[in-house]
């Protein structure tokens, strides 16, 4: 299975316009948003600087984009061309496909996330201690997974031209109600109280506890836990029914 | 029906009364089979006649409604995770984005008892295209990539599905080449075709199957006897009398045209012999074998005559 992930992560890093969106793209983001902003102010509701909050926000968002993007399209082509059923030839145990496709994406994500640290911490002067730094790294990539199985479902849910648009859907609608291209405080009252049980925002609430020294919401946590138990078994129910008709 | 003599051991493949239907149709309708080791059989029928079915059965792609399917005497599954099957299907992609030899050195990692890359490579004849971009393949070297996928490690058995689809005359040969290399180390090889003279070239053992039935199984040549295998013609002059003809033992088929007579047999030696019995005097007389192409058509003409 090595083989594969290496063989799948070696593809993605020669894909030079995946590469631009997941790494460079949510950085340059928070950098256009961030800046618009005025960085000094607190964001309302927080004790957080705009480019403080807005990095948790951004580096949520990159990660969303890696694990999401890449996979969900790819799944659905190569179940088309027949390269799924191809390696159901091989000893590949049957799941070894879809966690060479996590793994790889897991890899483009954090280099997404620490680009996004870096900007924040080079260019916008934003100054956290040694763990939370650390914690938010490791919080935003074990999160990722969430949303990385969210892509293998989409892979296995639909084919052909309905993946893009479907996966578009997901992505922005996802990052925008979710809050992480603005704060869903600005929200009207009735979209706050949807966006409060979506994942992206609880992924994001996540970081921003850590940013603040305080300890993770119940709600967020719980709110990912049963989002990951969703799509990982939407997933997997999806795979088996796509193995039976293969 | 002729069967292979059967050694005492266990079988390579094994169908036993195997059904499988796709809404009303049966694509595969109690078939019952065996292979053993080092046999290289072809599997033989027209569009529709069930190949595909039988092999995505036989690699455990597709589960059987009823009946048993068997590989080296366990599942399907677990006789690909050891390694003991390499396949090569039409419908099998390949990935993109990656070279020829990242593909195939994949395909060897994952083999238990795997070949060195660049034996591989060789051996499939795509040493030369081995830094080309997958997605940048003819359709001849995709094939050819996909028969270097399906011969990555030692297996027992390679099933290969229409594999000289979208060669030219030239490569197919070649692929054929080293294919018989393969049976020749001992191995098992199954194929479906639909070069009928592949069959007859290659293959020691041939299995016609149509409507999802074996019809026949046998070597090429005896497949060729159970159509009617020889052609015999001749001409007479003066009169012919048709009924007289009609009558002579062995005969399959008749056709008068003008002096000449063309007849099929299945013992043309015992057909020629009650012609001169008859008193006739027969010039320009030849017998030839049929292709077994044509002896395919006939033995699926005469099925579907007599289902109908």
């Amino acid at each position: 299975m090595n083989a594969l992930i290496k063989l799948e992560l070696a593809r993605a890093l020669r894909n030079k316009k995946f590469l631009f969106f997941s790494v460079l793209y949510p950085s340059i983001i928070y950098l256009i948003f961030s800046s618009s902003a005025g960085s000094s102010g607190k964001v309302y509701g927080t004790d957080l600087t705009v480019a403080t909050y807005l990095m948790v926000s951004m580096a949520s968002f990159g990660a969303l984009t890696a694990v999401l993007m890449g996979n969900s399209e790819r799944i659905a082509k190569e179940r088309e061309s027949g390269w799924v059923r191809q390696l159901r030839l091989t000893p590949l145990p049957g799941r070894g496909y879809v966690l060479a496709k996590t793994a790889s994406a897991a890899v483009v994500s954090l280099p997404a996330i620490v680009m996004v640290f870096a900007v924040a911490a080079g260019i916008k002067d934003v100054r956290l201690d040694a763990w939370q730094w650390l914690a938010l790294t490791g919080v935003i990539w074990a999160g990722s997974l969430v949303f990385a199985a969210l892509g293998v479902a989409i892979g296995y849910l639909a084919s052909g031209d309905a993946v893009r648009p479907i996966t578009m859907i997901v992505y922005f609608g996802l990052s925008l109600l979710g809050g992480l291209w603005m704060p869903s405080a600005g929200f009207p009252q009735w979209l706050q109280d949807i966006a409060q049980w979506l994942p992206t925002h609880a992924y994001a609430a996540l970081g921003r506890a850590i940013e603040q020294s305080q300890a993770p919401h119940t709600q967020d946590i719980a709110v990912l836990a049963v989002s990951f138990v969703l799509f990982a078994g939407g997933a997997a129910w999806l795979y088996r029914k796509d193995t039976l008709k293969a | 029906m002729t069967t292979t003599a059967a050694p005492a051991t266990t079988p390579v493949v094994g169908f036993d009364q195997v059904t499988k239907t796709y809404g009303s149709v049966r694509a595969v309708d109690g078939l019952s089979l065996r292979l053993y080791p080092g046999e290289t059989v072809a599997l033989l029928g027209p569009n529709g006649a069930g190949k595909s079915t039988t092999l995505d059965l036989l690699l455990g792609l597709k589960h059987a409604d009823s009946g048993s399917v068997s590989l080296f005497g366990t599942g399907p599954r677990e006789a690909i995770v050891a390694g003991r099957v390499g396949a090569m299907l039409q419908s099998g992609g390949l990935m993109d984005g990656v070279t020829v030899a990242e593909l195939v050195k994949l395909a060897c990692s994952l083999h238990p008892r795997p070949y060195p890359v660049s034996e591989v490579l060789a051996r499939a004849g795509i040493a030369q295209i081995a830094d080309r971009k997958v997605d940048k393949l003819s359709g001849g070297q995709a094939q050819r990539v996909r028969f270097a996928l399906a011969t990555a490690g030692d297996s027992d058995l390679i099933i290969l599905d229409e594999p000289t689809t979208g060669m030219d005359v030239s490569a197919r040969q070649a692929f054929w080449a080293t294919m018989r290399e393969q049976a020749d180390r001992g191995r098992t090889v199954l194929f479906a075709t639909h070069y009928l003279e592949e069959a007859d070239a290659i293959a020691d053992r041939v299995l016609v199957l149509h409507r999802g039935r074996l019809l026949a199984d046998g070597t090429a040549a005896e497949i060729k006897a159970k159509a009617g295998a020889r052609r015999i013609s001749f001409d007479l002059e003066g009169g012919i009398e048709q009924d007289a003809l009609r009558g002579l033992p062995f005969l399959t088929s008749l056709d008068v045209s003008g002096q000449t007579v063309r007849i099929q047999s299945a013992d043309a030696d015992a057909t020629v012999h009650a012609l001169y019995g008859l008193g006739l005097y027969p010039r320009n007389l030849e017998v030839a074998g049929l292709g077994l192409e044509q002896a395919f058509v006939a033995i699926t003409e005469a099925e579907e005559a007599r289902q109908s």
